[in-house]
C-alpha cells in the first residue's frame, strides 16, 4: 500500500513537472508570419507579424487588409465603388455640387491642407487635373515608346490655373467636400497611402497586434519594434548605384515610419530622357534633382508627403524644412550618389 | 522518497532533456531546401530549388507571361510582357521571404526556406 503511494507521488509529480516543461516550452510561443496583397494603392503591399498560428495571423492580417482596402477605395480617383461616395465622386461634381463623404476623406483632406502649408505648395492635393495629364502621357508613352511624347507645355499651363487648394472648400458640420473651380481635381496620391497605412497601424494596435510590420510599395511603417523587442529592420532601397547588398543604408524603426520617394522605378522615357511620376507643381514638369529621398517620422502620412515634397525642392531648402518641423528626419541620395542626412537621421551601425 | 525514485525521476528528466536538444538539434538541420515559389493570381503554381539553375516560362491568363530565370542560387524576372517592366527591374531575390512582384499579370515568385533576410523590409 505504502508503495502505491508513493508510486503514485512520483507520477503525480513526474506529470507536473513533464507538463510544466511543455506549458513553458509552448506558452505564447510566437511564430513569425508575412502576407502579401496586390490589390490595395496600385502596388504590392505586405504585412508581418507574430501569433501563435497561421490561422491566428491570417485573421488579423486578413482585418487590416480589409482596412486598407477601404481607404483605397475611399481615396480612389479612378474609380466609383458602390455605396460611398469617394474622391472621384467629389472631383466628378466639381463645380456642381458639394458631395457628403466619410469623416476619414475629410481628415485625410485636412491633412492635405496642413502639408500644403507646412511644405510650401510642393504637396498640393489640388494638383490632379496636371497630374491627370502626365497619367495619361505616361501611360501611353510605357505602352507604346516608340511614340512616347511629353504633354505640351500649354496644356499644362492651361491646366496648372486650375490647381488653386484654396477652391476646396470643406464643411466639416455637413461632412461635405465642394470643388468651387469646374475644372479643379483632387489628386491624394501623395498623402492618401500614408495616410491610410497610418491609420491600419492603429488599428492594429486597437486588435491587440503590437508587433507589425507595414510595406506598402515605398512605406514602411512599424507598429512597435520586432517580438523580440529588437527594432525593424528597414533598408533603403539603392536607387542604381550598384551597392552591395542592395541599400545604400539600414534603419532600425520601432514604432514609426519611413517612406520613400524616387524617381527610378515610376517612369518613362522620351528621346531617351526620363520622366518621373513626381511632378513638382511650381514647374508642372517632372521633379529630378535626386535619386531618392527618404523621410522617417512617427506618422506615415506626414513621411509620406514630406518625402514627395523634399523631392520637389532643392537639398537646401528641404533640409531648412526638415529640421524646422521636429519629430522628422530625412535622407537624400543625390544625383551623383552622395548621401545626405538631416541632423538627427540615424541609420544603423553597421551596412 | 527512496533514492531508487530520485535516480528514476532523474533519468527520466535527463532522458526528456536528451529528447529535447535532439529534437531541437535535428530540426535545425533538416531545414528545407531554399525554394522560389511561383504564386499567379494567388494560387500556387510551382517551385523551384534555387540550387538548380532553370529557366521558367510563367504564363498567365490572357496570354502574359514572366520569365524567371534561376541562376546561382537567385530567382530572377529577366522578361515580361507587362507594360511597366518594374518586375524586370527588381533585382535577383534568394533570402527567407524575398519577392519578385509583377503588378499587372499578379504574378508573385517568393522565397521559401532560404537564408534569414538581412533585412524586414524596404522602402524605395
Amino acid at each position: 500500500m505504502k508503495k502505491r503511494v508513493r508510486m503514485a507521488g512520483v507520477l503525480a509529480a513526474l506529470a507536473v513537472l513533464v507538463g510544466g516543461m511543455a506549458w513553458y516550452f509552448s506558452k505564447g510561443k510566437l511564430e513569425r508570419y508575412e502576407m502579401t496583397f496586390l490589390d490595395v494603392f496600385d502596388t504590392v503591399a505586405s504585412i508581418t507579424g507574430y501569433a501563435e498560428s497561421e490561422e491566428e495571423f491570417a485573421r488579423q492580417a486578413g482585418l487590416l487588409h480589409a482596412e486598407l482596402k477601404r481607404y483605397h477605395e475611399m481615396f480612389d480617383i479612378y474609380h466609383t465603388y458602390e455605396g460611398e461616395d469617394n474622391i472621384k465622386a467629389i472631383n466628378d461634381a466639381a463645380g456642381k455640387e458639394a458631395v457628403k463623404v466619410d469623416a476619414e476623406v475629410i481628415d485625410l483632406l485636412k491633412l492635405g491642407q496642413e502639408m500644403y502649408g507646412k511644405t510650401g505648395g510642393k504637396v498640393n492635393i489640388a494638383y490632379g487635373s496636371v497630374l491627370a495629364v502626365w497619367h495619361e502621357y505616361r501611360e501611353a508613352g510605357i505602352l507604346d515608346p516608340q511614340d512616347a511624347q511629353v504633354p505640351p507645355a500649354k496644356l499644362l499651363k492651361e491646366r496648372a490655373g486650375h490647381t488653386d487648394i484654396s477652391k476646396m472648400v470643406i464643411d466639416e458640420e455637413a461632412g461635405t467636400v465642394f470643388l468651387e473651380d469646374p475644372q479643379m481635381r483632387l489628386d491624394v496620391g501623395s498623402i492618401g497611402k500614408g495616410f491610410a497605412v497610418q491609420r491600419a497601424a492603429e488599428y492594429a494596435k486597437e486588435l491587440g497586434m503590437g508587433h507589425v510590420l507595414f510595406c506598402i510599395g515605398g512605406n514602411v511603417c512599424a507598429v512597435g519594434g520586432k517580438a523580440d523587442g529588437t527594432p525593424w529592420k528597414v533598408g533603403i532601397e539603392d536607387p542604381g548605384l550598384g551597392v552591395q547588398g542592395g541599400y545604400v543604408q539600414t534603419v532600425g524603426i520601432t514604432g514609426q515610419s519611413l517612406v520613400t520617394s524616387g524617381d527610378y522605378q515610376r517612369y518613362y522615357e522620351v528621346g531617351g530622357k526620363r520622366y518621373c511620376h513626381i511632378i513638382d507643381p511650381d514647374t508642372g514638369m517632372p521633379a529630378g534633382d535626386f535619386l531618392s529621398v527618404t523621410v522617417l517620422s512617427e506618422d506615415s502620412g506626414a513621411a509620406d508627403a514630406l518625402s514627395t515634397a523634399l523631392f520637389c525642392m532643392g537639398y537646401e531648402e528641404g533640409l531648412a524644412v526638415v529640421e524646422g518641423m521636429g519629430g522628422v528626419e530625412a535622407l537624400w541620395v543625390m544625383e551623383d550618389g552622395g548621401i545626405r542626412c538631416s541632423s538627427g537621421f540615424k541609420a544603423d551601425e553597421e551596412k | 522518497m527512496k533514492k531508487n525514485d530520485l535516480i528514476l525521476v532523474g533519468g527520466i528528466l535527463l532522458l526528456a532533456l536528451a529528447a529535447y536538444v535532439g529534437i531541437s538539434w535535428y530540426s535545425a538541420v533538416s531545414t528545407k531546401e531554399a525554394e522560389a515559389v511561383v504564386v499567379v493570381d494567388g494560387k500556387e503554381q510551382g517551385r523551384y530549388p534555387l540550387h538548380q539553375d532553370a529557366t521558367v516560362e510563367i504564363r498567365v491568363e490572357g496570354g502574359g507571361y514572366n520569365h524567371l530565370e534561376i541562376r546561382e542560387g537567385a530567382a530572377d524576372i529577366v522578361g515580361a510582357s507587362c507594360p511597366d517592366k518594374l518586375c524586370v527591374k527588381q533585382r535577383p531575390v534568394d533570402k527567407q521571404g524575398e519577392s519578385l512582384v509583377c503588378l499587372p499579370n499578379r504574378v508573385v515568385v517568393e522565397i521559401e526556406n532560404g537564408q534569414e533576410a538581412g533585412v524586414d523590409g524596404t522602402t524605395h
